[in-house]
């Protein structure tokens, strides 16, 4: 087989068995490899309507056909698990150096199961797999975590992915991290550290063939030319946060938990003026050319990598203007494994819900819009678990249903994960986007802001257009996602579908065409769609939250534009027409047929 | 391209006494006509000189001025002073009341000096001794006539080597002769005022918009913001290309130097509301257009 070792390994925790699966390549073929292979196995191994924290919930590392090839932008590999946060699937990516030595484990999945009777950490040392004591981990960060466990092993070469405290101590938004990067979406670090997980170690040692060694270092050679030209120079020279000051003109800068579309203060934070006051230096994933990361100087005088998304939810949706409280902020997200969207906007709601009087606890504690002492005092709570913490590491959603009232009214997630940057009222494709996405509200599972910018739609007003649009770009998403390549790639190619089916084709020797990758890209959807409706999905799940639907635009050039209900209505309509499922979302059968769903 | 052997010589000091008034003068074009004259010229010329009567009022002047030593000798006196104060350059010699001067055929007549010591147009049956080239040869030939006080022009061009330029030729570069078009009379120069103004409409009044600038550009620019005037019922290719001339350094990096297009990975958006791709889209007084990155991604 090219592309992939064939192998699965079953970690079970609870016996400390290791068990091998061959994997079959007409399986790999349909699902791709990545949050593609991450799906397929979820649902063969996730028991229906289990505890997304207990045992039987399988926490699943794929790695994909494309990773440790010289195409730039693959380094790197699939979390895949049911979310705590959600009770949907959580499919997330994280990127670099772990990647690869992942895929040269032996391993094209790794499914942990059951849970350690006490900590441990998995280690990969040259086909040696063995379950090792964890305990003089816990506390520490992933970067520390990688440093000690370098340290004990001798071996300068380990790559590591760990939980930091949040994990360990279950907060529902914990991300599993490596090298500075994250797999931050939908608390897959609290699976980890429900299962007494700490952290895997690998030193890998295991090559891939690809079938043809020549075409595909011809592709990647011609691919590496056009990532550092003109069409990724936003990301090469100035970083995603460029988006915020884009964002606040346009008013789409979601800013004091929604009630805004635009930040005074927006100029202070902009990706330009950080670039020119507080900028450290320039940094970038494993065999990446492009190099999106920007590290700034914090308080301390050290160096914090800064993204837009951290950049908004630390920032505007909490009100808090300066770039040395965010900047350290940013860094505590970091350093203890937090989601710093949902920590951001978790946040915003407590300080929402102290000013209307339904959190008093918050109130005492000082957690208001803008108070930046308070800000910066509640994050380590949250890892802990402890005071205030407790009830906002369960993520809004819980912590609202747990406070009752009306603070749901205020918590802004779809099915439980929290809004990323973008307001949906201005950005109309995007509010379908986030309202449909299986693992919650997601800016990552499919680009439909990008139809938003593109002048081709009305963004300021939504119709029965946008369902076949963010359809299409979920699909388009999805195979990216499992191939896997980054998203900052995708200008990049000129018709993606054909040369994507080339560069597979190239790697794993499967005939592949644009037609059976473009679908290969909706059955991973459908996928997914499934395990949800298994897990209890109901088309009130694909919504925004009230907020949205009742307050115009409060300021910005959109001011005054709202999101009726009606509006909302007739486009998941036509996404669920597009997709070719029923009026309710439900997949029909034929449909199944049509995708080679079992 | 300018002549920098070849100086011009305009001649203001005839007695303006069918016009009633200065020639040198009159209103053209918002300016006192020798004005308008001498400023096209010097798109041409390094060197004006401007010959007057002895007491001759003018305005200021971007040129050298010269008094006839004798008033009113006509053009040969005017000619030759303005010559010798030219010496050793040839001069291209016009009036001040010729006010549609072909920038073109003034070039060609120069071109065809070689040789000759005069290069004179013949249009309509008539020697144009007010539109024409002379060597500073014909100095002491000019004065001679003076003293014996030959007051025509033709009489020098019996003397010395002439290229009389055909009708024929000058219409290739000047089909309707406009470039002889002088005003003796009142009725000529309200004419005059007419065809000029028929030719050069009154100017749209301007537009401004501003151009607001986000990540890369905004970088290159080191600005955010800046204002630029457009052409009224100006389009999005007229403000980039604007901007491009305002700010250079966007060009190869943001702006097409070429097209004077947006470089792939750059978009439009105006007044924060519409995206904007057509290079035709309107763009009205007071528009904000933002230059951004395609991508919006992370």
């Amino acid at each position: 087989m090219y592309g992939f070792h064939g192998h699965l390994l079953h970690v079970d925790l609870t016996s400390a068995k290791f068990t091998w699966h061959n994997l079959d390549e007409a399986r790999l073929q349909a699902c791709l490899g990545g949050i593609g292979l991450g799906t397929s196995l979820l649902y063969e191994y996730a028991p229906a309507r289990a505890d997304p924290l207990g045992p039987e919930n399988p926490l699943i590392f794929a790695s994909a056909p494309l990773v440790g090839t010289s195409l730039t932008t693959t380094a790197k590999y699939a979390v895949v698990t049911k979310s705590p946060l959600t009770g949907f699937i959580a499919d997330s990516l994280s990127s670099s150096y772990f990647a690869l030595e992942l895929k040269k484990s032996g391993v094209d999945a790794l499914v942990i199961t059951g849970q350690s009777p006490s900590w441990v950490y998995l280690a990969f040392d040259h086909g040696k797999i063995i379950l090792r004591e964890a305990t003089q981990l816990l506390g520490k960060s992933a970067r520390d975590t990688e440093s000690c466990l370098r340290a004990e092993s001798g071996n300068d070469d380990l790559r590591v992915a760990a939980i930091g405290m949040a994990g360990e101590n279950g907060v529902r938004f914990a991300t599993i991290s490596n090298d500075g990067r994250h797999a931050g979406r939908g608390g897959v670090g609290a699976v980890m550290g429900a299962k007494r997980l700490k952290a895997i170690a690998i030193r890998g040692a295991v090559d891939t063939a690809v079938a043809d060694p020549g075409g595909v270092a011809a592709l990647a050679l011609a691919m590496r030319h056009k990532s550092i030209g003109t069409l990724t120079a936003k990301y090469r020279q100035i970083g995603t946060v460029a988006n915020l000051a884009v964002f606040n003109r346009l008013g789409s800068l979601p800013t004091r938990n929604f009630q805004r579309s635009t930040f005074a203060h927006a100029e202070a934070l902009s990706g330009e003026h950080l670039t020119e006051n507080n900028f450290s230096r320039r940094n970038g994933c494993a065999a990446c050319t492009i190099r999106c990361e920007r590290l700034f100087k914090s308080l301390a005088g050290a160096e914090q990598r800064l993204e837009y998304e951290t950049l908004f939810a630390l920032g505007p949706m909490c009100e808090i203007d300066e770039p040395g409280i965010l900047l350290e902020a940013a860094r505590l997200c970091d350093d203890y494994g937090l989601d710093s969207i949902s920590t951001g906007a978790t946040i915003a709601w407590a300080m929402e819900c102290a000013e209307k009087g339904l959190l008093p606890q918050a109130d005492l504690f000082g957690l208001r819009f803008g108070r930046a002492e308070a800000f910066l005092k509640i994050i380590p709570l949250i890892a802990r678990r402890s005071g205030l913490g407790e009830l906002l590491a369960e993520g809004s959603k819980r912590a609202s249903g747990l406070i009752g009232k009306d603070a749901g009214d205020w918590a802004m997630h779809v099915k439980g994960l929290e809004l990323p940057g973008y307001e949906p009222r201005s950005l109309k494709t995007m509010a379908l986007g986030l309202a449909v996405s299986p693992r919650g509200a997601c800016h990552n599972r499919s680009g439909a802001y990008e139809f938003d910018f593109s002048g081709e739609v009305d963004r300021l007003h939504g119709d029965a257009g946008r369902g076949s649009m963010v359809a299409a770009s979920e699909d388009f998403a999805a195979v990216l996602d499992s191939l896997i390549v980054c998203k900052f790639l995708r200008k990049c190619f000129t018709d993606f579908y054909a040369e994507a089916a080339e560069l597979l084709g190239r790697v794993t020797g499967w005939p592949c065409s644009s037609a059976e990758l473009r679908q290969a890209g909706e059955r991973i959807n459908v996928q997914k769609k499934l395990f949800n409706i298994r897990e209890g999905w109901q088309p009130e799940d694909d919504w925004l939250p009230p907020r949205l639907l009742h307050e115009k635009l409060a300021d910005g050039v959109a001011q005054g534009v709202e999101l009726p209900a009606a509006e909302l209505r007739e486009m998941i309509q036509s996404y669920y027409l597009a997709r070719g499922w029923d009026n309710r979302g439900f997949v029909p059968d034929d449909k199944l047929r049509q995708l080679k769903i079992s | 391209m300018k002549t920098s052997a070849v100086s011009a010589v305009v001649l203001t000091g005839g007695k303006s006494s069918r016009m009633g008034r200065s020639k040198a003068l009159l209103p053209f074009n918002g300016e006192p006509l020798i004005s308008h004259v001498v400023r096209q010229l010097k798109t041409v010329f390094h060197r004006i000189i401007v010959v007057a009567a002895p007491a001759q009022e003018l305005p200021d002047l971007d040129a050298t001025l010269v008094r006839d030593e004798v008033a009113y000798q006509g053009p040969v006196g005017g000619i030759y002073f303005g010559l010798r104060a030219a010496d050793p350059e040839i001069a291209f010699v016009t009036s001040c009341d010729a006010p549609f001067l072909n920038l073109a055929l003034i070039c060609h007549l120069v071109s065809r000096m070689d040789g000759f010591d005069v290069v004179v147009p013949f249009w309509q049956e008539r020697l144009q001794p007010l539109h024409a080239v002379y060597h500073p040869r014909v100095v002491p030939v000019l004065k001679e006539q003076l003293e014996r006080h030959e007051l025509r022009p033709i009489f020098l061009y019996e003397k010395v080597p002439t290229l009389k330029i055909s009708e024929q030729e000058i219409r290739v570069i000047d089909p309707d002769g406009s470039s002889f078009i002088n005003m003796n009379m009142p009725a000529d120069y309200q004419a005059a005022v007419q065809r000029w103004q028929d030719l050069h409409p009154p100017a749209d009044t301007g537009i401004f918009c501003s151009v607001e600038l986000f990540g890369v550009a905004r970088l290159l620019a080191k600005t955010s913001k800046l204002d630029l005037g457009i052409p009224a019922r100006a389009n999005l290719a007229h403000v980039i290309a604007a901007l491009a001339e305002k700010l250079p350094v966007l060009a190869g990096k943001v702006i097409e130097p070429s097209t004077k297009s947006l470089i792939p990975g750059y978009a439009c958006n105006v007044n924060g509301l519409e995206f904007v791709r057509d290079p035709n889209f309107e763009i009205k007084h007071g528009d904000s257009v933002f230059i951004l990155s395609a991508d919006a991604g992370g």
